[in-house]
């Protein structure tokens, strides 16, 4: 150990700001994952054959390309892509963080669109055709009666794409953001103790899913109010 | 130029480099899921013991190595063992003293934390009953579990052993951060002499693309040839959600795809 007591504490506050960074980064992500999952599956939740086939295109994509090369790809192109549609005015400088925002929502839109598909197709028909029959609006029939159930349908799922999306946000550190590992791995070099810093941040990660799996199971339990559960 | 500006004479050109990547790619996918799956059955049997500091401390393994981000592990593996004297001179030096060793042990430990969880969603599928009938004819422990349990295991949870391997294979991209060329690295090369931020991702895009939907094809074709013995059992449309914590919270029922896939991660009928 040669490490000096403040030396350490500077590194404790550097590590802090970039545990902030990550959680922000990953929740602005989830966040922007989840409203376009839930209108994608929304839109998809048609009988179209061109919708299913557009979906079915996206889908193939984003989930057989890894996340980082996709991060990657906006990270580089994403600049020249915004002017390429919006012509040359609309120049803009694409950060580490936006690129990461960006990647990350794109990417598991898809995985949450897929879930909620499932649950949505989970649900009974009549649900559908009670709200036609009642002539409840479709937006008021969405938000009202056919995403509540699809939430409690789809929760575990989310839980899974949570607890896994959480770890895929360091790769946007090798896009150049300096997150949490970004800088447990500077401070690993600097000070030569790689595993004071690493298993650190490897604690930070499993403590944050931990807890946000304990508030899932509340939640859960919460949604499910209402319901009587058979035990087996 | 408009749309998307694809540089195909570019593309043609560098694919040799990225076959190349490819090849180390697939090895880097291939080796770990060897070694890990080798080290999970033990560890699946730890975990299932009934002493508890056996149990106790494969979940530690399990819960340390799934929960930490593949990329602090490589890191960890990478900078932090070179750190250790003792390694240092010892024999391990060998595994330890390349990049491409530290990430096959990286890998291996993060898939096999996750294969510990499916292995024993698995097993704890097979229904008991079942088991009991196998001993109840005399049939030793170890013949049960090769010919009784395995077998039916395979099939439960074959779903999520596949949603594993292709989380698993897309993972490996990261261990361009440890000097190994692969794919991604040949790509970020490419893009680094040209500055086309293009072609060179689209096509070793288009190569990881393929290369995970051979996964999902193989996938396919062992789950027909388990099932061939009734033809509606034929797997569903492929549910490719992370493997992840299909058995952290008891697998996503009603959503998580086929029938076989759910039961897999909920070890329902362990109680």
């Amino acid at each position: 150990m040669n490490l000096s007591l403040p030396a350490m504490y500077g590194y404790l506050g550097q590590l802090a700001e970039g545990a902030l960074i990550t959680m922000e980064l990953f929740l602005t992500s989830f966040a922007l994952a989840l409203l376009f999952g839930i209108l994608i599956a929304m839109a998809t939740s048609t009988k179209s054959r061109i919708v299913a086939a557009i979906w079915n295109v996206y889908a193939s994509i984003f989930m057989g390309v890894p996340s980082l090369l996709v991060i990657f790809l906006i990270f580089y192109g994403g600049s020249a892509m915004v002017t390429g549609v919006f012509g040359d005015d609309a120049s803009i400088d694409i950060t580490p963080f936006s690129a990461g925002v960006a990647a990350l929502s794109i990417v598991y839109a898809a995985y949450i669109a897929e879930l909620l598909r499932g649950a949505i197709a989970n649900l009974p028909h009549g649900q559908f055709e009670g709200a036609r029959a009642l002539a409840i609006p479709p937006l008021i029939m969405w938000l009202r009666v056919i995403l509540p159930q699809v939430a409690r349908l789809a929760l575990p799922g989310l839980v899974n794409v949570w607890s896994f999306m959480i770890k895929e946000t360091p790769l946007v550190s090798l896009a150049g953001l300096n997150d949490l590992v970004a800088t447990a791995k500077i401070a690993a070099g600097a000070t030569k103790e790689p595993f004071i810093f690493f298993i650190a941040t490897a604690l930070f990660f499993i403590v944050f899913s931990a807890a946000t799996l304990w508030l899932a199971t509340r939640l859960e339990i919460r949604l499910d109010r209402g319901l009587t559960r058979s035990k087996a | 130029m408009s749309g998307l500006p694809i540089d195909l004479a570019l593309a043609y050109e560098s694919m040799p480099a990225l076959l190349r990547g490819l090849m180390t790619t697939m090895l880097i996918t291939a080796v770990p899921l060897v070694f890990g799956l080798a080290l999970a059955f033990p560890l699946c049997f730890a975990r299932m013991s009934e002493r508890p500091w056996l149990a106790r401390s494969a979940e530690t393994f399990v819960v340390f190595f799934r929960g930490t981000p593949v990329l602090i592990l490589l890191y960890l593996v990478y900078y932090g063992f070179g750190q250790i004297k003792m390694l240092r001179e010892g024999p391990l030096w060998l595994l330890f003293g390349s990049a491409f060793g530290c990430a096959i042990v990286a890998f291996s430990l993060n898939h096999a934390a996750y294969m510990v969880e499916v292995l024993r969603g698995s097993l704890l599928a097979v229904p008991a009953g079942l088991v009991e009938a196998s001993e109840a004819l005399g049939i030793s422990r170890r013949k049960v579990f090769l010919w009784v349990r395995m077998p039916l295991a395979i099939r439960y949870g074959l779903k999520a052993y596949q949603n594993e391997v292709i989380s698993f294979a897309k993972g490996t991209a990261i261990v361009s951060v440890v000097t190994i060329t692969d794919l991604t690295a040949v790509a970020n090369g490419i893009f680094e002499q040209t500055y086309d931020p293009f072609t060179p991702i689209l096509s070793a895009a288009a190569l990881y693309w393929a290369f995970i939907n051979a996964i999902r094809i193989v996938f396919r074709f062992w789950g027909d040839y388990l099932n061939r013995h009734n033809e509606a059992g034929v797997a569903e449309e492929t549910s490719s959600l992370p493997a992840s914590a299909l058995a952290s919270v008891g697998g996503a029922p009603a959503v998580a795809g086929s029938a076989t896939g759910t039961t897999a991660g909920t070890g329902k009928e362990a109680a």
